[in-house]
């Protein structure tokens, strides 16, 4: 495709698809959404199809149920911006152009949930977006208490551990303690920050809520697949040749029209959903579907052309991966070690290309023996690279 | 200890009161405040004793995040992502050039999180997993400020505005 289709073609999914950096007035916003019921509401976002957008696709809907039955006298309502997938940076976007929708999202959870108390638990690496988003918290503090809602948000800063974007994690470290995931069950929405019914929804989910209870749920339904609902905003970067990295696209695209649009067309691989995601090799491009049916994605789209080594790339995510790791559980502390070590080992001759085989069911025990997700989606770059770009592993 | 320094420590951890889980708050705090940038072993003890939090606990906590540091830090900091995008964009030749052009203390290779410091304490290089500039890679920050697509002569340039410049 040359670069002027390809421009044009960008514009019109720009102009399908505008919900969450449209710039439009809010200000009736709070008013409208204060008068509706709690059931209400909860039946939008049932509606619309939401599901959660860090990437493990939670219906929303359900969350909030399940938090609203929870019999207690306090709830909370956790925005998880603690963004730290490599290769994503929608939530820093969002939250530096459209911080105004993101926190009427977490008033309408806590309405619908019953929360008094909001955080935003920000990455450490973010501290620079911090006196802009306090300012705004303040703001908006301030405008609910003038309509008379007992609800305020606090922003925590991170202090820089992968692993807390993990919610149980998150909810550890926003209690003063490292960041180590907990056992699940419970689930946070019935034990979660101090023991509380706990809602953690991802920056993006609580701007989709927000959109979906102010225009109503066919704006967000109308668009995607029956089960990847809705638009999702995308982070591209590594060999595209344009200069913009974000864009909000509807879900169900397959990867061949995704990296026709973004590239120049010579790309061997994507990396779906940053490091802990899946790699998507060129044969698969035209029948793997971005969303929950195909591959799911926090929105890190990482293409790599064919001058790139997939072996770097892998051995890149598992390092990251063994430095990451919170040393907890013994499939993800020791396994990660050993798939890193695993490679270099048949990379440099130690060990015959067959002793991959032996990895490949090490990942796939620690899928399903590691404590939470982190050590859960060590385990999918490691798989899926070795299975497509075996011989680069090799030689 | 000195004196002022357990007061100093006194306040932040009074300005904390009552709070849930301020430990992470309070440390933040005071290793912002001590001139080299870290905790020492003295002052984790005294905010241990204050707070009644066990000393191991406290040592638990700052030894897991990546913000903190047992040992002092330069003047200067410069971090490097190494993320997906910016490691297969280069970023590992800045921090090559980075390495060839200061001594410094206690490296051990690798460049996975990395934190180390010059003898003289004049710059800290760290390693950061993504700063989330993707789109910009490769991506540094240098005393809080972001660059984006930079190459080794712009760090170089970099390198010769930092305050008190040898380059």
């Amino acid at each position: 495709m040359d670069s002027s289709t390809r421009e044009r073609r960008i514009a019109e999914h720009k102009k399908r698809v505008n919900l969450i950096f449209k710039k439009c007035v809010w200000d009736d916003f709070l008013d409208r959404a204060l008068e509706m019921s709690p059931e209400d509401m909860l039946e939008k976002v049932k509606e619309s199809g939401l599901r959660g957008r860090g990437g493990a696709g939670f219906p929303t809907w359900l969350k909030w149920k399940f938090a609203r039955e929870a019999e207690a006298d306090e709830k909370y309502v956790i925005c998880n911006a603690d963004e730290g997938e490599p290769g994503t940076f929608k939530d820093r976007a969002i939250l530096q152009e459209q911080a105004g929708k993101v926190l009427p999202g977490m008033l309408v959870c806590a309405k619908v949930i019953g929360a008094e108390k909001g955080f935003i638990y920000l990455r450490g690496e973010y501290a620079y977006l911090l006196p802009a988003l306090s300012q705004e918290v303040e703001n908006f503090n301030e405008k609910i208490r003038e309509k008379g809602e007992r609800f305020s948000i606090e922003i925590k800063l991170g202090s820089g551990a992968y692993v807390c974007g993990e919610e149980t994690a998150l909810i550890e470290s926003l209690e003063g303690n490292r960041g180590e995931p907990r056992n699940k069950p419970p689930f946070p929405v019935s034990e979660g920050y101090l023991g509380k019914p706990t809602v953690v929804h991802n920056v993006e989910t609580l701007v989709y809520a927000s959109i979906i209870i102010s225009e109503g749920p066919e704006c967000f339904k109308s668009l995607g697949t029956s089960d990847s609902a809705g638009a999702k905003v995308f982070c591209i970067s590594g060999d595209t040749d344009l200069d913009e990295g974000i864009y909000e696209l509807e879900m169900g695209m397959t990867i061949k029209e995704f990296v026709e649009l973004f590239s120049d067309g010579d790309i061997k691989a994507v990396q779906v959903g940053g490091a802990s995601g899946h790699c998507v090799p060129r044969k698969k491009f035209a029948d793997t579907i971005i969303g929950f049916e195909g591959v799911p994605t926090g929105g890190s789209m990482v293409l790599f052309n064919s001058s790139r080594s997939m072996y770097n790339v892998l051995h890149n995510y598992l390092e990251f991966f063994e430095e990451e790791s919170c040393g907890q559980c013994t499939p993800c502390r020791i396994g990660c070690q050993q798939l890193l070590k695993g490679i270099e080992a048949v990379k440099s001759g130690e060990k015959p290309s067959e002793y991959l085989d032996d990895l490949v069911k090490l990942a796939g025990m620690m899928k399903i023996s590691a404590k939470c997700g982190l050590g859960q989606s060590a385990a999918n770059p490691f798989i899926s690279i070795v299975e497509h770009f075996r011989e680069e592993i090799m030689y | 200890m000195k004196a002022a320094l357990k007061k100093e420590i006194d306040g932040i951890i009074k300005s904390y009161d009552g709070t849930h889980g301020s430990l992470l708050g309070i440390l933040e705090e005071i290793q912002k405040r001590n001139p080299h940038n870290y905790l020492p072993e003295k002052t984790l003890a005294y905010t241990a004793k204050k707070t009644g939090i066990p000393p191991a606990k406290v040592y638990g906590v700052v030894t897991f995040y990546s913000f903190f540091s047992l040992i002092p830090q330069g003047k200067h900091c410069i971090s490097i992502c190494r993320g997906t995008a910016c490691h297969t964009k280069g970023s590992r030749k800045l921090l090559d050039y980075l390495r060839s052009s200061f001594e410094f203390e206690g490296d051990t290779g690798g460049d996975a999180k990395l934190f180390i410091t010059t003898k003289d304490r004049y710059l800290t290089v760290r390693t950061v997993a993504c700063f989330g500039q993707c789109a910009l890679a490769p991506v540094i920050e240098v005393d809080g400020k972001i660059y984006g697509s930079v190459t080794v002569e712009e760090l170089k340039k970099i390198l010769k505005k930092l305050k008190g410049s040898r380059q």
